[in-house]
C-alpha cells in the first residue's frame, strides 16, 4: 500500500480505533507516533506494534494553543510526517434538554478544535512530506440523525465540513484530507454508551446495523486505504464504513 | 448548590412538581426514574457540583439520598 517508511501520527492511540489503526499501520511498515493523554496506555499500544522507530507522544489535545509548537517539536525529532489520523474524541449521550454549555464546549474542544489545530500544525514548514494525507474519524451520526447525540453528532458533522474545506485549501500543497464515518464499533466507547442503555435498547442498536457491530480493524483498514497510495486521488470525501447503518 | 436546590433540580428532571422529592424516596418506586432521567442526573451532577459520575455508580444507588451523596451535595446523607 506504499506506507513503508512513512511516519504517521495517530491521536487517540491508547484505545479503540486509534490503537487498532496504529497496529495496522505498523504492520504495513509505517512508523507511528502514538498520541494520547495516558502514557501508560500508549505504552501498551506501543508493545503491540510491529517494527521499530515508533514514538509515544503523550499530550492532552485539549491544550489546543500548544499543539503547533508541540507538533513542530515532534517533526523536528522524527522528520516530516506523511500522515495524520485524528481518532481522539469524546462521546456524549445526552438528551438536548440536559446538555450544558460546559459539556458542549469540552466536547467540541476535543473533537473539533483539536482537529483544526492539528491540521494547522501539520501544515507548518517541515512538518509534512511533499505528498501527505489527513484522516479524521467522524461518525455516521454526523450524517444521519440519532436521538440523544446532538452535541456529538454536531462535532462529527463539523469534521466532514472541515475536511471538505481543507481538501480544497490544501490541494496545492498535495495534502489530502478525508473523513471516515463509522457506525457503532466494538470499542471502549461503545461499552461506555452501552452503560446508558437498557439491554433492550442495546439490542435494538445492534439491529440497526444490517451487518452487526463493526470492529476497530474494519475502520483501521479504511484509514490505511486513505493514507496510502490507494487513496492517491481521494480528497474531501467521507468514506462511510458502517455495516449498512445509514443504508436503511 | 444546596441540598434543597439540588432536589428541586431533580424534581424538574423527573417531571415532578417542585418540592416533591425529599431525599428518602426509593428509586425503584419512582416511575419517572429511567435512562433519560439518569442522563439528566449525570449532567446535573457535573454542571452544578463538578462531580463526574458514571452509570455504573448510579446503578448502586437505591434512594434519592444516595444520588445526592454520589453527586457530592453538601448536607446529603444516605
Amino acid at each position: 500500500m506504499g506506507l513503508t517508511g512513512s511516519i504517521i501520527l495517530v491521536t487517540g492511540a491508547s484505545s479503540g480505533i486509534g490503537r487498532e489503526t496504529a497496529v495496522l499501520l505498523s504492520s504495513l511498515n509505517a512508523r507511528v507516533v502514538l498520541v494520547g493523554r495516558n502514557r501508560e496506555r500508549l505504552g501498551q499500544t506501543l508493545s503491540g506494534l510491529s517494527g521499530e522507530g515508533h514514538r509515544v507522544a503523550a499530550f492532552d489535545l485539549a491544550r489546543t494553543e500548544e499543539i503547533p509548537q508541540w507538533f513542530r517539536s515532534l517533526a523536528s525529532d522524527m522528520g516530516p510526517m506523511n500522515g495524520l489520523v485524528h481518532a481522539a474524541g469524546k462521546q456524549l449521550t445526552m438528551p438536548v434538554r440536559f446538555v450544558t454549555p460546559q459539556a458542549t464546549d469540552e466536547l467540541l474542544r476535543t473533537n473539533l478544535s483539536s482537529a483544526i489545530m492539528l491540521v494547522r500544525a501539520f501544515c507548518q514548514k517541515n512538518c509534512h512530506t511533499a505528498t501527505s494525507s489527513v484522516v479524521f474519524i467522524s461518525s455516521v451520526v454526523g450524517l444521519v440523525g440519532r436521538p440523544d447525540t446532538s452535541v456529538y453528532s454536531a462535532s462529527k458533522a463539523a469534521l466532514i465540513g472541515l475536511s471538505k474545506s481543507l481538501a480544497v485549501e490544501l490541494a496545492t500543497e498535495r495534502i489530502r484530507v478525508n473523513c471516515i464515518a463509522p457506525a457503532f464499533v466494538q470499542t471502549e466507547m461503545l461499552d461506555e454508551a452501552r452503560e446508558m442503555l437498557t439491554p433492550e435498547q442495546y439490542k435494538a442498536l445492534e439491529e440497526l446495523h444490517p451487518l452487526g457491530f463493526g470492529t476497530a480493524r474494519d475502520i483501521a483498514n479504511a484509514v490505511a486505504f486513505l493514507l496510502a497510495d490507494t487513496g492517491r486521488w481521494i480528497t474531501g470525501s467521507t468514506l462511510v464504513v458502517d455495516g449498512g447503518y445509514s443504508a436503511r | 448548590m444546596t441540598r434543597e436546590e439540588f432536589l428541586l433540580e431533580l424534581d424538574t428532571i423527573l417531571d415532578l412538581p417542585a418540592g416533591t422529592l425529599k431525599g428518602h424516596e426509593k428509586l425503584e418506586k419512582l416511575e419517572q426514574w429511567d435512562s433519560t432521567a439518569l442522563m439528566g442526573f449525570i449532567a446535573l451532577a457535573d454542571t452544578n457540583n463538578g462531580a463526574r459520575v458514571s452509570p455504573r455508580q448510579i446503578v448502586n444507588c437505591s434512594t434519592i439520598a444516595d444520588l445526592l451523596s454520589l453527586a457530592g451535595v453538601a448536607g446529603s446523607s444516605s
